[in-house]
């Protein structure tokens, strides 16, 4: 599974139907199209993006989206909360020191998205990038433009000075490659973008890391900032009702005990398939002498296990949200 | 004797951009239209690429990367020497371009093991093939290396497999499902082939006969 997370959403929908195209085409199995906001949040925060998009793109690709916040005044309220909320993945791009600074300590984001291919007049600390690698925080180097390089060697050199420096300032750790590529051509495949990040001193592990694993946990962590409450992830399942109760008593119950490994085999079962599962002679007996017992004071039971049946559960729940289903 | 030790990057010439029509005909849409990204993206390379064109304008994308430091470095493999192509051995020995078809667009490039690295960062940043003519436009591609290998029969196999793979996914994505004709000869080992198309862009490992290092990106993980 290598992962893209930013391909800007562009209004031509035929060079960026190209793109998406010719990304899968490289092997890359998961894309982040990106809206950028710049200067002022706009009082109505809703997605940008439509989905699904209006033209076909190929099976094996799923499609995030994911929002890029330019940030150059800190002291300016972004609503981070409603961005948050709207897309996917939220990125924030800081143009200047301060609001590096204020990035990495305290905005609640995804990932620090530096336009690599400007000059930047201060060093990357690796104090507050540390900072911000404690809080789950990635940082994301785009290589598109250098590739590109339109402006004849600038954006390539800043690129590979930048990317340097970022990887000296995070001791390699917590980095994500993207490629920002506005055309297809901007693009390379997972090997060549592991090779480039060799060169940029990265390593081989962590390069492969920085397109697969690191990305993979960014996509993940925002989707459980979004969804999670009070460490419930997912309700896979939403709890059957025994046969021999009555209607009445199938609201709010869910199943307790076994919340993990619903969870766990909940890519294969899914959460629309309310076949039980055939009840063994064991339990058929157990079943047996419990509503034997029962009889006389089911009338007593009924309300306390009614309350003790409703947990919390997130508002809403669909079960293949989660990519891969398991979370590291 | 000590062998002087080399690797042999396979890559993939991609042509991202649509296909530009042919030059005094009236562009019909309707066969473009018909092609699927597959074979848009790995059509073949213009008549003019050569060897030697490829040769040289890796050597000036090296140039440019690194300068005269890393062409020095690269060049005891990427040959200095450029024969004008009546003099060319037909082995093409002093060619770092080993093997070039442009029907596929698949070439494999020599260069030293220790500089390896160079000449696919150049490769990758490179983004269109110098023009041969004055006339002639400069063509936007993407290059992809798809195996770096110790010795070059590897890399031959990896781009048979590799092209024959792309001819049944192309096939299955067009639509065209008869299982006679080629599909039918080429198919006998059909599933495995087509898992390996699932993951034919993602493949980069090194075999040698002394050293393995596997990239470890071989997309089956």
């Amino acid at each position: 599974m290598y992962y893209d997370l930013n391909v800007p959403y562009i209004a031509n929908h035929g060079e960026l139907q190209r793109t998406l195209a010719f990304l899968s085409e490289l092997g890359y199995n998961t894309i982040a199209l990106d809206f950028a906001v710049t200067g002022k949040v706009p009082a109505e925060i809703s997605n940008q993006i439509p989905t699904p998009l209006p033209f076909t793109i190929p099976n094996s690709l799923h499609i995030l989206r994911r929002c890029t916040l330019h940030l150059s005044d800190p002291s300016q309220n972004y609503r981070l909360q409603a961005l948050n909320s709207a897309y996917d993945v939220l990125a924030i791009r800081p143009d200047n020191e301060k609001s590096l600074q204020q990035a990495c300590q305290a905005l609640e984001c995804d990932l620090i998205s530096l336009d690599l291919s400007t000059r930047f007049p201060f060093y990357f600390k690796h104090k507050t990038m540390a900072n911000a690698l404690q809080r789950g925080v990635k940082f994301e180097i785009c290589y598109g433009p250098g590739i590109l390089n339109s402006d004849g060697g600038a954006s390539r050199r800043n690129l590979i000075s930048n990317a340097t420096q970022l990887i000296r300032a995070t001791r390699g750790r917590g980095i994500v490659i993207s490629s920002e590529a506005k055309r297809a051509l901007a693009c390379r495949g997972p090997a060549d973008v592991v090779n480039l990040a060799v060169l940029w001193g990265l390593g081989q592990e962590k390069g492969i890391e920085a397109i697969d694993r690191e990305a993979r946990s960014a996509v993940v962590h925002a989707e459980m900032k979004r969804r999670s409450f009070r460490g419930v992830i997912d309700v896979v399942h939403g709890g059957e009702k025994p046969e021999r109760e009555p209607e009445r008593f199938a609201k709010g119950k869910q199943e307790k005990g076994k919340r993990k490994a619903s969870v766990l085999e909940g890519d294969e079962a899914g959460a629309g398939n309310p076949t039980p599962k055939p009840i063994s002679k064991r339990e058929q007996k157990r079943q047996a002498k419990k509503a034997r017992l029962d009889t006389g004071k089911i009338s007593e039971n009924k309300p306390k296990e009614a309350s003790k049946g409703s947990i919390i559960s997130p508002e809403d729940a669909p079960a293949s949200g989660i990519p891969n289903g398991n979370i590291n | 004797m000590v062998r002087i030790k080399h690797r042999y990057l396979l890559v993939h010439i991609l042509y991202p951009d649509p296909a530009d029509p042919p030059k005094g005909k009236i562009p019909s849409k309707s066969p473009e239209k018909a092609l699927p990204d597959l074979v848009q993206f790995h059509r073949p390379s213009p008549n003019d690429l050569t060897p030697q064109l490829l040769a040289r304008t890796i050597r000036d994308q090296v140039l440019l990367l690194y300068g005269d430091y890393g062409l020095g470095l690269v060049s005891s493999s990427l040959n200095g020497k450029f024969h004008p192509p009546q003099l060319m051995d037909p082995l093409l020995t002093l060619n770092p371009v080993k093997y070039l078809s442009p029907a596929t667009s698949t070439a494999i490039v020599r260069c030293s093991r220790a500089h390896y690295r160079l000449v696919w960062a150049a490769l990758s940043f490179m983004t269109q093939l110098t023009k041969t003519s004055k006339q002639g436009q400069p063509r936007a591609c993407a290059i992809q290396v798809v195996r770096v290998s110790g010795t070059i029969k590897k890399a031959e196999e990896e781009a048979i497999r590799r092209a024959r793979a792309a001819i049944l996914r192309a096939k299955r994505e067009s639509g065209e499902g008869s299982t006679d004709g080629l599909l039918g000869i080429l198919g006998k080992d059909d599933e495995e082939v087509l898992q390996g198309g699932k993951n034919m862009t993602a493949g980069s490992d090194v075999s040698d006969e002394d050293d393995e290092m596997g990239m470890g990106s071989d997309g089956e993980s």
